[in-house]
């Protein structure tokens, strides 16, 4: 690319390597400054074509050739009408002949044949079309929109996943050290001999190296449940179907006893049993507690108890 | 002799046999029975091809409608050659025991055979070729098409095979090739204009066919699914060319696009890695080509070159090579990475755009095949550890086992040396290179072993500069001098006429007594397919653990990729590669039950036991505690004696009953006992 020259001013190109190559409509080139020199005016013809250019379609020259340049500016400027999807077609044969509509009006217009009739189609098509251009604008930038997120998404994955990796060895290494650390105080410390420690600490390095080599084990976490359905799929569950039942009664439990029937909670003060109770302490009601909660379950107890009249 | 293996009746064209050989066939048996994969580990020259090869024919014998086809994939031409040579031999004893001639047919298909083999395929009973022509999905579709399910895949030597998948499915593009498919691409319209002024009709015929949807390739079969094109779904490879490059015209337009697309990219002034969909984003906003015209764009490209009738297809490699690449990366969204880098790490001045399309995941490749065949077998010498296969292949096989090599005398004297005389200790970590020290005592070492290790010896440093380094250094201080007094030196280059005659003289060399010394490097040519049998190879060494060179992007990129989605650590990789490597290189040595050698590892880290864990089996047995961290003196001590016990006389006799069996012998019962336990399970 560097070795291309600006048709007008041929030296300037190679004494000036930052110097750019501008590209227009008519697919030729020209440097930044013969640009600035010849379009002075704003409006103006094209040194190699002589037709008319403005001066604000110049283009930086991205491609090595020019034509394919004035082909990507053509394209982008048809794609914008010509925005149908695969599913406004009833069939995929359909839908290819449309691309092939497409690469014809686009093929005509970069190597100007026809120019006229190609244009006058365009227009038709933008005018019958209006509805579903408008349409299709919006969902296109939706789509790029979601493979942005995609890779977003892909990218704090990986992110996240090398944290815990590093985190996790931090971790094995800080077991170990402790452990040494340990094994060096208890050497200090303990009267026990020192071959005994040493093996219990061989004993327990084993055991660490074992814990590491399962964790480095450790199964992929799951993508997908057992039930086959991946984890970030949504699923649209089916309405649970409605089972009629009849409902549970309430039936309050009924205990036999022999002998005179139990008092009940409220009747203990009146009947005297509380007298023989401990009272309950200020603290102790606080929570709830009166003394005749004890009392009644002692006395159901006692009455639990009565055997049955002989005779 | 004939062999009862569970129940199968299986002609062994040898007299005695080992007893590993008949584990080996146990295992592989109990594989083809449960029709699953399996992952088998056998030391090199114990005779695995033939027992592959007399299981495998007897089980199609047996069941010829379990088993139709063998299909064994070998990594070389001379490997293939000698997998024939077994062959005819086992073929012979058939015919020799049974009286009758079989109808079986071998078909060996060695490189450069662009032959339409198509029936003959069909017929054959076993079918010898490289790995390529099952891997690599541009070829497999040429060659592979007819092979049926029921059929049996045998890699051998397959433990590269992951680098082998990666590199079919990954491409480098340079500026040249961009150049040279510019010129294509104006050849291939200059032709269009001229086809069309004489005969429009071909290129109408082919836009009409391409409208209804037929592809050229596809005529439905009853046998099975393609092997080309893995991940994708079937709806997909039967779609119809997308409209956007129906006619020749509007395809080439596309392809300038592309072409030009490619060559902004490689303008960057900096390093640049993204991965496809990001690629496939820009080059949707830069010219607004879509992902879909991108797949079919190999297709298309086969189809025009065959409608204008191109004589010369090679001339055409350029844009051949370029639409594959756009096939591919619009394909696969994951496990994939681009990286376009301005110039070369170690050339920083020299302006090299290149653009690195490079596979993170060798299951890619293989999928298909594991897939597609009811039994896949990997084997090799060195494939420890076994469960990394599984894992980085992605598949699960039903049988993975390590054999050893039963001895009746040790025949492999391995030892790790790990310090000099003056107890500096050996290594070649990128820190240490430069050490005179280390150097001087490396040079101390390869002068010690010369003197007294008789004939040859091969040694084997970690990379081409590495090496350079050190003769250098080895010649300022006098070292090579004193080597030559007692043997000479050849040396391995990176260019192969220069390797073979080394290799040549090295061999004459030895032959006459004269001895001496080969200096290779450890992923070089001479450590992937040389064998050194007795006296070509008394005496390995390993200097330093040949890791590959870290810093570069793609590998850091894969290693990424490995950790993420396999959860193997980086460090346990990097290990395991270097290790097969160099259990790969010490292997060189060793051809045989008769052959002996010494097996020297010249670097401290290979005591460590991440390390030693990694060599095969069947070289650990023989390290022992004493031979860990040795000094050069006490290497030299141990080889002397080694040396001198070997060189005692050894006969057949004192082989049988213990690594040699007669058919008698081997079925005693506690000979079956024994046997049972050869097979280590992991």
């Amino acid at each position: 690319m560097d070795d291309q020259g600006c048709p007008r001013c041929k030296t300037t190109k190679y004494r000036n390597p930052s110097l750019k190559l501008m590209v227009n409509v008519c697919g030729h080139t020209l440097c930044e400054n013969c640009v600035e020199m010849l379009f002075v005016r704003g409006s103006g013809n094209c040194v190699q074509c002589d037709t008319p250019l403005r001066k604000s379609n110049f283009r930086v020259q991205l491609f090595e050739d020019p034509t394919v340049d004035k082909e990507v500016e053509i394209r982008k400027k048809v794609l914008k009408i010509y925005n149908k999807r695969d599913f406004d077609f009833a069939s995929l044969r359909e839908y290819n002949d449309y691309l092939e509509q497409v690469e014809d009006i686009v093929y005509n217009l970069t190597n100007n044949t026809d120019v006229e009739n190609t244009k006058q189609r365009m227009e038709q098509y933008q005018r019958e079309n209006r509805d579903v251009i408008q349409r299709n604008k919006a969902k296109l930038t939706r789509e790029q929109e979601e493979l942005e997120e995609l890779l977003l998404l892909e990218q704090q994955g990986n992110e996240q996943r090398r944290l815990e990796v590093l985190q996790e060895e931090q971790r094995q290494l800080q077991a170990k050290r402790k452990n040494k650390q340990a094994l060096l105080d208890e050497l200090e410390q303990s009267h026990v001999p020192a071959a005994i420690l040493l093996a219990k600490h061989k004993v327990r390095a084993a055991q660490l190296e074992t814990q590491i080599e399962q964790q480095k084990q450790t199964v992929k976490p799951a993508s997908l449940f057992s039930t086959g359905i991946h984890m970030n799929q949504t699923v649209s569950l089916q309405p649970l179907p409605r089972i009629e039942e009849v409902l549970y009664q309430y039936k309050p439990l009924q205990v036999e006893t022999y002998g005179p029937p139990v008092p009940e909670l409220e009747q203990l003060s009146r009947l005297g049993y509380l007298n023989h109770v401990r009272a309950a302490m200020p603290q102790d009601t606080a929570g709830g507690y009166t003394s005749a909660l004890a009392c009644h379950r002692a006395i159901q107890d006692a009455f639990s108890g009565l055997f049955p009249q002989r005779g | 002799m004939k062999l009862n293996i569970e129940g199968l009746l299986v002609y062994f064209p040898y007299d005695y046999i080992y007893p590993e050989q008949y584990s080996y066939m146990l295992e592989l048996k109990r594989t083809l029975d449960a029709k699953g994969h399996g992952v088998l580990e056998m030391p090199s020259g114990t005779g695995k091809t033939i027992s592959l090869l007399s299981l495998i024919v007897a089980y199609q014998r047996a069941f010829p409608l379990e088993v139709t086809k063998l299909i064994y994939c070998s990594r070389t031409v001379p490997e293939i050659e000698k997998v024939v040579e077994e062959l005819r031999k086992l073929m012979e004893f058939y015919s020799k025991e049974t009286g009758e001639t079989n109808n079986f047919l071998a078909l060996a298909l060695s490189s450069r055979k662009n032959l339409c083999i198509h029936p003959e395929i069909l017929h054959a009973n076993i079918v010898v070729y490289s790995y390529h022509y099952l891997l690599d999905p541009k070829i497999a579709d040429l060659v592979s098409k007819e092979l049926a399910k029921k059929s049996v895949v045998v890699f051998d030597e397959a433990h590269n095979i992951d680098n082998v998948c990666i590199d079919s499915m990954s491409v480098n593009i340079t500026r040249r090739t961009l150049d040279r498919c510019q010129n294509n691409v104006d050849t291939l319209q200059n032709t269009i204009q001229k086809i069309k002024e004489t005969d429009a009709a071909k290129l109408r015929e082919e836009y009409r066919r391409l409208v209804d949807g037929l592809k050229e390739a596809s005529v439905a079969r009853e046998t099975d699914i393609y092997l080309s094109n893995p991940v994708l779904p079937d709806e997909i490879l039967q779609e119809a060319v997308p409209g956007t490059i129906r006619t020749a015209e509007h395809f080439v337009g596309f392809l300038r696009r592309f072409l030009e697309y490619l060559k902004s990219r490689l303008r960057v002034q900096h390093v640049v890695q993204e991965s496809t969909p990001q690629f496939l984003k820009d080059i949707f906003d830069k010219v607004c080509i879509d992902r879909k015209p991108l797949r079919f764009c190999a297709e298309r490209l086969q189809s025009l070159l065959r409608t204008l009738e191109i004589a010369d297809i090679a001339d055409f490699s350029a844009v051949t090579l370029i639409s594959n690449f756009a096939t591919l990366v619009s394909t696969y969204s994951q496990g994939f990475t681009i990286i376009i880098e301005p110039f070369e790490d170690r050339t920083p001045t020299i302006a090299n755009p290149v653009l690195h399309f490079s596979c993170m995941d060798p299951s890619i490749a293989i999928k298909p095949v594991f897939q597609r065949f009811q039994s896949v077998v990997i084997t090799s010498g060195t494939l420890s550890p076994l469960d990394i296969y599984p894992r980085i292949l992605d598949f699960r096989p039903v049988t993975m086992a390590s054999f050893t090599m039963t001895l009746a005398r040790t025949c492999l004297c391995p030892l790790i040396v790990g310090r000099g005389n003056d107890q500096v200790a050996l290594s070649s970590k990128f820190e240490t290179r430069e050490d005179f020290a280390v150097i001087r005592n490396y040079g101390n070492l390869l002068l010690e072993m010369s003197a007294v290790v008789p004939d040859g010896i091969v040694a084997f440093f970690t990379s081409y500069v590495y090496m350079e380094n050190i003769v250098a250094s080895w010649y300022e201080q006098g070292i090579l001098e004193n080597i030559q007094r007692n043997k000479l030196i050849f040396i391995e280059t990176q260019d192969a006429a220069e390797t073979s005659m080394a290799l040549e003289k090295y061999q004459e060399a030895c032959e006459n007594g004269r001895g001496a010394i080969l200096l290779s490097v450890a992923r070089g040519k001479v450590s992937e397919g040389i064998d050194f049998v007795h006296h070509f190879g008394r005496a390995v060494i390993m200097f330093g653990v040949p890791y590959v060179y870290t810093q570069s992007r793609i590998l850091k990129a894969r290693l990424e990729y490995l950790r993420d989605q396999f959860q193997i650590r980086e460090n346990d990789f990097l290990t395991f590669d270097a290790m097969r490597h160099a259990a790969q290189c010490v292997g060189r040595a060793i051809r045989g039950k008769t052959d002996y050698g010494l097996m020297i590892f010249a670097d401290k880290r290979y005591a460590r036991a991440d390390k030693r864990g990694k060599l095969p089996r069947w070289i650990q047995e023989h390290i022992t505690d004493g031979s860990l961290n040795l000094t050069v003196d006490e290497t030299v001590q141990l080889s002397k004696h080694f040396l001198r016990q070997m060189a005692q006389p050894f006969r057949q006799e004192d082989q049988l009953g213990l690594s040699l069996l007669t058919l008698e012998q081997l079925q005693s019962e506690e000979m079956l006992k024994k046997i049972t336990q050869i097979a280590h399970q992991t």
